[in-house]
């Protein structure tokens, strides 16, 4: 052993958090190509899919079972139809990449990036809530359908049957047509000071429409469907300067938290709070955070219908979050 | 560090296999770099499988796990993964079942046309990973919990169940996973 060691003369160092933050490493790039994913639950034919151990707040078992979870082509009819679809591009694919946190905000720090396709240049791009988006219509890389190419928009569908002790409730639909989640990306990284997992959650979700229904258990009849027609989600949970931390806490319960921004020193921001009475970097600062728009979340729904009858649009724009935290708790505790 | 050589190895092997090989009358010769770059493999790898986890009963026979016939006993595997230092633990708990796949296949594909244009504009060579089109869930059941210890048999241990995942059955997969490098090596 000792002559086949002896050509070992260097001896490895780690690396540390700066260096590694300096890797400039190429990340995997991920495509489906004519995926079809479907599962669900119909028990003559021996498939079954459950989720349970949950449990209502009095205490009673609720048991939910998926008949039916797909992910296929666009145009598949509520899930009648299912045909293949590809997920992400060859020229911009679902990637997992370690980049290096300071060209995001987060210093001497590498970063661990999972991202759906990125927005691109409206040049280069397709209307992200348009079915049939011609290029340089809109912001989303993903193609939809067109009569000779799949695209790469999926319709998602869930169907959910959910039983409260004995309570079997009916069978609760949801649909999203040519669904698009570009630029969603979810960034980890470790913080110093809490010696703690922290990230950065995108959830970006377009659809033309959304529809939630519920049918009785046979699935023969059909309560009016509630159709959310151009469906948009820019959900931003965390960012560079309040990142969102996970942990359990000490009786096992699960901890999601977005820290507040941290309060001003005293005296550096004026009574009057604008900029020529207060400490030109603070204000700065604050004005940057409360003027980006990558911090804040929307929602906006083109037009909300019942049936046959319409609500009209519905928007709730711009939301920061301040500060979010959200903790499980055990009812049988 | 420098890695050894391997030719080393081939000029004290190769002799001992010429001594051997004595009847075969030609000569093997070493294949150069430029004739490995010019050979192109045909197909690749074609994989079936039936993978079981815990079906039967736990690792750890203790007053915790057990077989899965034993009512008030877990015998699933049990995975934990903690985010902060002195924080609690993520569990992935009661792990069994079985799946079996047909024709997972793996291969190295150049992709040149296709995929509404951008095959031309790509141009290189991707690792494809044929999807089995059916993967047989028999049992599959997982629980997500999150816990204050690594392991149930440690002392003060408590845990709260999130929710449990049940499958079973034809579930379909169908399509092929493309994976390639990002960005400029």
């Amino acid at each position: 052993m000792l002559g086949l060691s002896g050509f070992a003369s260097g001896e490895m160092t780690s690396l540390t958090e700066s260096e590694l933050s300096e890797v400039e490493g190429t990340g995997i790039g991920i495509v489906l190509e004519d995926f079809k994913f479907a599962h669900g639950t119909d028990i003559d034919n021996g498939q079954v899919f459950k989720i349970g151990g949950i449990k209502s707040s009095d205490g009673q078992d609720v048991e939910i079972v998926v008949n039916k979870l797909y992910i296929a082509g666009s145009s598949s009819n509520y899930g009648a139809n299912l045909n293949p679809v590809n997920l992400g591009r060859l020229v911009n694919p679902f990637t997992i990449d370690v980049i290096d946190g300071n060209s995001i905000g987060v210093t001497d720090k590498a970063v661990l990036n999972i991202a759906a396709p990125t927005q691109v240049p409206q040049a280069e791009g397709y209307d992200c809530l348009s079915g049939v988006a011609v290029l340089g219509s809109g912001t989303c890389g993903s193609r939809p359908m067109t009569a000779e190419f799949a695209g790469e928009r999926p319709d998602l569908g869930l169907q959910l049957n959910i039983t409260v002790g004995s309570n079997q409730s009916a069978n609760f639909n949801i649909h999203a047509q040519s669904a698009v989640i570009d630029g969603s990306y979810l960034r980890l990284w470790g913080d110093d000071q809490r010696r703690q997992l922290v990230g950065q959650f995108k959830l970006n979700f377009y659809s033309p429409e959304l529809s939630i229904n519920a049918c009785s258990l046979d699935g023969s009849e059909c309560g009016s469907r509630i159709v959310m027609s151009d469906f948009a989600l820019e959900l931003a949970l965390g960012n560079e300067l309040q990142p969102m931390f996970l942990d359990v806490d000490g009786s096992g319960n699960f901890v999601a938290e977005v820290q507040a921004i941290p309060k001003p020193a005293p005296g550096t921001i004026g009574s009057d709070g604008q900029q020529a009475s207060s400490d030109p970097a603070t204000w700065q600062f604050y004005n940057d955070y409360y003027s980006n728009p990558d911090y804040r979340s929307n929602l906006m729904i083109g037009d909300l219908s019942v049936g046959d009858r319409n609500y009209g649009a519905t928007r709730v724009d711009g939301m920061l979050i301040q500060y979010l935290r959200i903790q499980t708790k055990d009812f049988a505790q | 560090m420098k890695a050894r050589n391997p030719n080393r190895w081939l000029m004290i092997l190769l002799p001992l296999l010429a001594a051997a090989a004595k009847p075969a009358a030609a000569e093997l010769s070493r294949l150069g770099d430029g004739d490995l770059a010019r050979v192109s493999g045909q197909g690749g790898i074609y994989l079936s499988g039936d993978v079981s986890i815990n079906e039967v009963g736990g690792p750890i026979q203790n007053s915790y796990f057990g077989a899965c016939g034993e009512a008030g006993k877990k015998c699933g595997a049990r995975l934990a993964y903690r985010l902060r230092e002195d924080g609690g633990w993520f569990v992935l708990d009661d792990i069994r079942g079985s799946f079996s796949f047909e024709g997972l296949t793996l291969r190295v594909r150049h992709i040149d046309s296709g995929f509404g244009g951008d095959g031309e504009l790509f141009n290189r060579d991707v690792i494809e990973l044929g999807l089995p089109n059916v993967v047989r869930y028999h049992d599959v059941q997982f629980k997500l919990a999150a816990s204050n210890m690594a392991r149930p048999t440690d002392p003060g241990f408590q845990q709260t169940d999130l929710f449990s995942i049940e499958m079973q059955g034809d579930v379909t997969l169908e399509g092929n996973l493309l994976v390639f490098p990002t960005g400029n090596p």
